[in-house]
């Protein structure tokens, strides 16, 4: 167990402080879970719905534990020169180009081919080192000096074999780049993957993470995110709120709103100097909680209902 | 639970969830072990969390989890508390009488009252009882020390082979076996020996007794759901496969769900999403100048971006009428099931008309929508209609990537079924599959005009039962991805 690394990490409930005093209110679940990462250095597979905080978590990670965060966000076609390294083509053409008149110095008084060779082979792999290496974020992550946190955003955008080319940095924390070698981790970062499910991980990819699923949260937790995270709306006013996000989830939506929406909500509602929730209000600002026509439809049908319940009658 | 019986108690539990279809490798043992050294066993909520990380993999895999989790590490012997709590009136006086005898009763006023009850002078003088109050099992149920008394029951359920159970009906004989070799024996004589003598030590020592069968009859129960329940739902799962899908009862249909689920994950890990190289498309301008170092910088080989991605597309049509309904039901589940390998699947349902339903899939759970499907498109079967109106939909959309699957029992009730639409659709399509529930024999009897559509399929199979149903797919993946 690498303790001196991650120091704020070592126990579960300092991890649920002091994520709280970074903003982030986390459940005893993902507190034993990262507390977990750091014990056995695996990565975090996040699972859940968009926008309950999955990118968040790596972020406000880095922030407590105080190491540069590298985030490498996933999408189709994604593949190993994008994510890994590559090799500065260029500056390798450029320098065979320039350092032509040397190879006259070297090959000079050499006799015959078979000893011109054998200096060339004694002058080593110059083009291909560590100098014309184009280190990408997984690259990069490894070699951080004293710890980082490598966020791999919504690996399920990326293609299938994008996953088998993570496996060797998630279970070993190293990088083989054919012409040099395998590149070990200076230190092992915290790992975060999140995945917004669109489709199945291979096992391989699982087996290497714990997992970690997010629900929507709890009308209690909901409450305590949006006062850590506006914490100029009045109490009453987000209780209403929050009462009225989850009769919202209740309706039959093409996209429930998620925790980044009622965050948002209750900042447009502290601009707007609101101090109740009222149907003229909320005709006014449904579009921030919901991003679909017919499902603003849907909520206004149904508008009377559900102040009703957010007033908690 | 101490941390030695805490391992083996995870080991146990580790197997068992691999009896409840949640794989866990060697190598999750490994990690759920270190995870629950370093959580430590005394939070329950907090262990639960932390192995569920470790151990379950997909939200699937959680709620078995923690279903499994919550069977296996029941709350500590609720039934201790309960019975202490749920004792009769009676009973519950002669214990405060007790207490008034003596003061200095401990809070648990149960566990100390034999001995008390025992302060009697011919008692003490019986060798066999003194025996008997001193051994550690009495002492472990009278102190309520869960740590020995567990102990003891693992020993015992040892030597009396408790996980050799396979069947349900053998829980009592092995209960009884567990019993004995915990040594419950002397306990039942204590009892004979006091029916007539000493009430309430009689009362005292079958309160323990029942207390002892509850433990001994948990653990009978627990190794029968680890070692046994699981052969008996595979043979379940084997023989559901092989039933007409037609035939299946609602009860059966949630075992049916996972059943499916799982023959589904194991088609789409299969045909994965494999792709196909080709020296055609975007030049890979970093791989054809990394090759050009080679060549002094000259480009003489070039490489291309070779992925092509495939894009298969399904499109089911479903007949509806009341002969095929449940088919229908099963291949729609199925399809959408494989949403991973078969992103674009469109269904369309027919009886008279013909109505895409894709869109009632995406937005409710299968039941429901297959609910709906039987609401608006039920009734007398007319293919005529139905393939013309599925040309208007979609004949537009086929293509050489398309497969369309078609389930019916190509019964039109003796009118024109309009083949010439079909031989349309097969003519634009990569592959037209016709799937009939009805057997082979019955292809082509009565009205059935099965035996002139299969010259316009690629393949016209019968498929009447979950087995078939999944060769078909599987055909079907491999036909898709594999060229």
């Amino acid at each position: 167990m690498d303790t001196t690394l991650y120091p704020q990490l070592d126990d579960v409930n300092a991890i649920s402080t002091a994520f709280g005093e970074a903003g982030y209110i986390c459940t005893p679940r993902i507190a034993t879970v990262v507390y977990l990462a750091a014990a056995l250095n695996k990565p975090i597979l996040v699972e859940g719905p968009p926008g309950v905080g999955k990118t968040e978590l790596a972020k406000t990670c880095a922030e407590v534990i105080a190491k540069p965060l590298v985030r490498l966000q996933c999408y189709e076609g994604l593949d190993e020169a994008k994510a890994l390294y590559e090799w500065k083509y260029g500056k390798q053409l450029l320098y065979t180009q320039i350092l032509k008149e040397q190879l006259g110095d070297i090959l000079g008084g050499a006799k015959g081919l078979k000893e011109s060779i054998q200096r060339l082979h004694s002058t080593g792999d110059v083009f291909y080192a560590k100098e014309f290496l184009e280190p990408r974020p997984l690259l990069r992550a490894m070699e951080q000096d004293d710890g980082a946190v490598l966020l791999i955003d919504e690996i399920d955008k990326a293609d299938f074999e994008f996953e088998s080319l993570l496996l060797e940095v998630l279970s070993d924390y190293q990088i083989s780049i054919p012409e040099i070698g395998t590149i070990q981790a200076r230190s092992k970062p915290m790992v975060f993957l999140t995945s917004n499910d669109t489709r199945d991980l291979s096992d391989a990819l699982k087996r290497r993470c714990l997992h970690l699923h997010i629900p929507f949260p709890s009308i209690e937790l909901e409450g305590r995110i949006v006062t850590a995270r506006v914490p100029e709306l009045e109490s009453q006013l987000s209780d209403q709120l929050v009462r009225f996000v989850h009769a919202i989830r209740e309706l039959d939506l093409k996209k429930a709103p998620a925790i980044s929406e009622t965050l948002d909500w209750a900042r447009s509602l502290v601009l707007l100097h609101a101090n109740q929730l009222d149907s003229g209000l909320v005709h006014d600002t449904l579009n921030v909680l919901l991003k679909y026509e017919e499902d603003i439809v849907e909520a206004e049908g149904q508008l009377g209902k559900l102040l009703k319940i957010a007033d908690g009658l | 639970m101490t941390p030695a019986t805490g391992s083996s108690q995870l080991l146990a539990f580790i197997k068992f969830l691999r009896g409840k279809d949640v794989p866990v490798s060697p190598a999750d043992t490994l990690d759920a072990v270190h995870a629950a050294g370093l959580l430590g066993y005394e939070d329950r909520t907090t262990l639960r969390d932390g192995l569920a990380a470790v151990l379950a993999k997909s939200t699937f895999e959680e709620s078995a989890y923690r279903e499994a989790f919550d069977l296996f590490f029941a709350p500590q012997h609720p039934e201790t508390n309960t019975l202490g709590d749920a004792k009769d009136p009676q009973e519950t006086s002669t214990s405060e009488e007790d207490n008034h005898q003596n003061n200095n009763a401990p809070a648990n006023g149960s566990a100390a009252s034999l001995e008390e009850l025992l302060q009697n002078p011919t008692a003490q003088d019986d060798p066999a009882l003194a025996g008997l109050m001193n051994s550690a099992l009495m002492n472990a149920l009278q102190n309520g020390d869960e740590g020995t008394l567990a102990m003891a029951i693992e020993a015992a359920a040892e030597m009396a082979k408790v996980d050799e159970i396979r069947l349900f009906t053998q829980r009592g004989q092995f209960t009884r076996k567990l019993l004995d070799a915990l040594g419950e024996a002397a306990l039942r004589d204590a009892a004979i020996e006091f029916e007539k003598t000493q009430p309430k030590a009689f009362k005292e020592i079958q309160r323990l007794r029942e207390n002892l069968r509850h433990r001994a009859r948990d653990r009978v129960e627990r190794a029968y759901l680890v070692h046994a329940a699981g052969d008996t739902e595979d043979f379940l799962d084997e023989a559901l496969a092989e039933v007409r899908l037609a035939n299946i009862s609602p009860h059966q249909m949630a075992r049916m769900r996972k059943l499916m689920d799982r023959m589904a994950r194991k088609l789409a890990s299969r045909h994965g999403r494999r792709r196909r190289k080709k020296r055609r498309g975007q030049l890979n301008v970093p791989m054809t100048l990394r090759a050009s170092v080679a060549t002094d910088g000259i480009p003489f080989n070039t490489h291309w971006r070779q992925i092509q991605r495939k894009r298969p597309q399904v499109m089911a049509i479903c007949d509806v009428s009341g002969s095929v309904a449940a088919y229908a039901k099963f291949l729609l589940m199925f399809l959408y099931a494989l949403q991973d390998v078969l992103p674009r699947t469109r269904s369309f349902a027919f009886s008279s008309s013909l109505g895409e339903v894709t869109d009632w899939f995406s937005d409710f759970p299968v039941e429901e929508a297959i609910s709906r499907v039987n609401r608006v498109y039920g009734g007398a079967t007319d293919y005529a209609r139905a393939l013309s109106d599925f040309s208007d939909l979609a004949l537009q959309d086929i293509n050489k990537a398309t497969t369309v699957i078609i389930l019916g029992d190509a019964r039109n009730n003796n009118s024109d079924p309009r083949l010439d639409l079909l031989a349309e659709i097969k003519a634009k399509c990569k592959r037209l599959i016709w799937l009939n529930p009805e057997p082979r024999l019955a292809w082509g009897t009565g009205d059935s005009a099965m035996l002139p559509v299969t010259q316009h399929c690629h393949l016209a199979t019968e498929c009447n039962n979950l087995k078939q149903l999944e060769r078909i797919i599987d055909t079907l993946l491999s036909a898709m991805h594999g060229n």
